[in-house]
């Protein structure tokens, strides 16, 4: 049963523990079965990789973001300028506050609008609680999440701000990803030790002497 | 005629009754959960089919069917393949058939009285978690106890010194659905509410799936297609890496069921990594499996429970892509409370795991009953009505999921979204129906079988005679 690790990537196993599994493996049939000993293809090894680079990168938090009231801020701005006054559809008139808050929008924004479209009947209820939000300045706008037509203060405990406190926003890295890592990592040493403790995939079970 | 032996001795009962109790009874709730099935897509179809009872309305039959299917159908053909395969893995004898007569009557009790306490609307009010209490300790201590005992003791009284790589499943799986089992019914026992409750029926429904449905279903594919093929398993290492990562990776993401709801967001973090990771296991066990086809392809298309079993593995592929990758917030958003959701459920129970589990009775029932398949006719039958019945049901909930996720989003008016996904509705009806009807077919063959399937002489297998009608 001992451990060797001259050669890591070959087995772990001594020779003796290698015989010996490869004896058992040949002496017996399980109900007419039998297993082979082959490696795991490498282009199923470069699979693997990819999906645990896969995993990280398309679950990130910047993924899915919810929307913000900072969102939404030209969008209060705009709504009692003259040129939307003068617009008697609410669906017209949402459409043009949209189009221009759009253009004025930096990318992460518009990606947001995008995603997250509101009527103009939203609008006019989370206008005022916007404005309220600004007047008293104390968390920043895009601390408080959009739910359809209400504002409430997210509950996030992201990356900590000067004084200490968490940012309420979603953070691009959490401790989740941190525990993830070091999960995902004691999984594949543990799985690198299981198999290499096998015989090496280049020694074939002969069965024909099975039971 | 299997009741006589609930009371006869152990030795003089014969070898495989429980597995042949447990076959045909899984058969039984196969049609009774595909039929409320297609039942149930009418009632959303034509919303004027069977009105004007409580008992017919869709909230009352809705989980009757779930249940049907998932403790009936999947789980009983579990129970029929263990009762078989695990001895016959062990080079010895099932460790009690006697337990396992009974395993399989209580079982068929127990899931009776469940069912029709639901169809009564008597229920927890949980999703998959529908069950009463008193049911849930008759489920307990009558089905998964038994059950496990069973299969515990047969590997313990193994002839063989290794233990072939469905044991692994079948032994670890049984007791993770039991820890799942008496932990996710625990929101009723102790008065959990809210939150708590959410994520507890939710970690129960995920891992039902994770660590049962789909594990074992797979553990029986590595039984079937060596056996079929008379090829070896290609990778026992292979192996090793989708048992342990199936631990490591499926038991973990149940958060990712509940991605907008205020559970903290470091968890869902983890989970949705974990979730995208599920892809690990799969790509190992469609690997294995496929590569142990070589040079056997032919079986494909001449060999009914290959068929079957191959078909079960190609459906891994599209059930772990949308499973890996709807789960993430990005896409979660998107398809979450949809059609698309029941789709992919469809494509798990009634796609990968079906699949595999049908191939796995077909071989079992004949071996066991020494008896050659009454029909081929009328088992490709099954096999194409189950297969097209199936894609028409996945491919119109899936484009209904799209429309009603298209109509969340952009705040459609709700009857707009029912009018555009009518005509799916009624697809999905159609779908089912053909499930359905395959599956009557399939208990009158099995049925026949056992009747008038030609005699198997003693060391021949079933799949290597030829077919008679």
């Amino acid at each position: 049963m001992a451990i060797k690790f001259d050669q890591p990537f070959y087995s772990l196993s001594d020779e003796t523990e290698q015989n010996r599994i490869i004896e058992l493996w040949e002496a017996e049939k399980h109900g007419g079965l039998w297993e082979a000993n082959n490696r795991l293809p490498l282009p199923l090894t470069f699979l693997m990789a990819l999906i645990v680079l896969t995993a990280f990168m398309m679950t990130m938090p910047i993924w899915g973001q919810r929307p913000t009231a900072h969102d939404f801020v030209e969008h209060v701005a705009l709504m009692d300028t003259p040129e939307i006054q003068a617009i008697e559809d609410p669906v017209a008139k949402m459409a043009r506050v949209h189009e221009i808050a759009y253009q004025r929008a930096d990318s992460r924004v518009k990606a947001s609008l995008e995603r997250h479209p509101i009527t103009w009947d939203d609008l006019l209820n989370i206008a005022p609680e916007i404005k309220e939000a600004q007047a008293s300045g104390k968390y920043p706008l895009d601390y408080y999440s959009v739910l359809a037509d209400t504002i409430v203060l997210a509950n996030f405990e992201g990356n900590p701000t000067a004084d200490g406190s968490p940012e309420r926003k979603q953070p691009w890295w959490d401790k989740g990803y941190t525990i993830d890592v070091f999960y995902v990592t004691y999984f594949f040493i543990f799985a690198f030790f299981v198999c290499k403790r096998l015989p090496h995939f280049s020694r074939k079970p002969d069965m024909s002497s099975a039971k | 005629m299997l009741i006589k032996y609930l009371f006869a001795k152990n030795e003089d009962i014969p070898a495989g009754s429980s597995s042949v109790f447990f076959g045909f009874s899984a058969i039984f709730w196969f049609v009774v959960g595909t039929g409320l099935g297609s039942f149930n897509a009418a009632k959303l179809a034509f919303p004027d089919w069977v009105t004007g009872s409580e008992m017919f309305a869709f909230g009352h039959m809705r989980q009757v069917h779930v249940l049907a299917v998932i403790l009936g159908w999947i789980s009983m053909a579990f129970a029929m393949t263990m009762m078989y395969m695990t001895p016959a893995l062990g080079n010895t004898k099932l460790w009690s058939e006697k337990l396992g007569l009974w395993n399989a009557f209580l079982w068929n009790v127990g899931l009776s009285i469940g069912l029709f306490l639901l169809w009564m609307g008597i229920t927890s009010g949980r999703e998959y978690s529908d069950l009463i209490w008193p049911v849930d300790i008759i489920i307990f201590f009558g089905v998964l106890l038994p059950l496990g005992i069973n299969v515990w003791m047969t590997i313990a009284h193994r002839r063989t010194q290794g233990i072939y790589i469905t044991n692994w499943f079948f032994g670890a799986c049984v007791f993770m659905i039991m820890v799942v089992f008496a932990v996710g019914q625990s929101p009723e026992l102790f008065n959990l509410t809210g939150l708590t409750e959410a994520y507890m029926t939710f970690w129960f429904a995920h891992n039902v799936l994770g660590l049962w449905i789909t594990p074992v279903a797979a553990a029986i594919a590595y039984y079937t297609i060596p056996k079929l093929t008379g090829n070896p398993l290609y990778s026992h290492r292979i192996g090793h890496l989708h048992f342990w990562s199936i631990i490591a990776f499926y038991s973990t993401p149940a958060s990712h069921h509940l991605m907008s709801a205020p559970l903290p967001e470091w968890l869902k973090s983890f989970a949705s990594v974990e979730g995208v990771l599920i892809l690990i296991p799969a790509v190992a066990f469609v690997a294995n499996i496929l590569l142990t086809m070589k040079g056997k392809w032919s079986m494909f298309v001449e060999n009914i429970e290959t068929k079957f079993s191959i078909t079960g593995v190609l459906l891994a592929i599209p059930l772990n892509m949308q499973g890996g990758f709807q789960q993430t917030r990005a896409i979660n958003w998107y398809i979450h409370g949809t059609g698309w959701i029941v789709a992919h459920a469809h494509l798990a129970l009634l796609g990968m795991s079906t699949f595999l589990e049908i191939a796995a009775v077909y071989f079992g029932l004949q071996q066991i009953l020494r008896r050659k398949l009454y029909s081929l006719a009328l088992a490709n039958f099954h096999y194409w009505f189950v297969l097209i019945g199936f894609c028409i049901y996945w491919i119109s909930m899936t484009i209904a999921g799209l429309i009603q996720g298209a109509g969340k989003i952009y705040e459609v008016p709700y009857i707009d979204v029912v009018v555009a996904e009518h005509p799916y509705m009624i697809a999905r009806w159609v779908g089912g129906t053909m499930v359905f009807t395959g599956n009557l077919v399939w208990l009158y063959n099995m049925y026949m079988t056992a009747r008038e399937g030609t005699v198997v002489p003693a060391g021949r297998y079933a799949h290597e005679m030829a077919y008679e009608r």
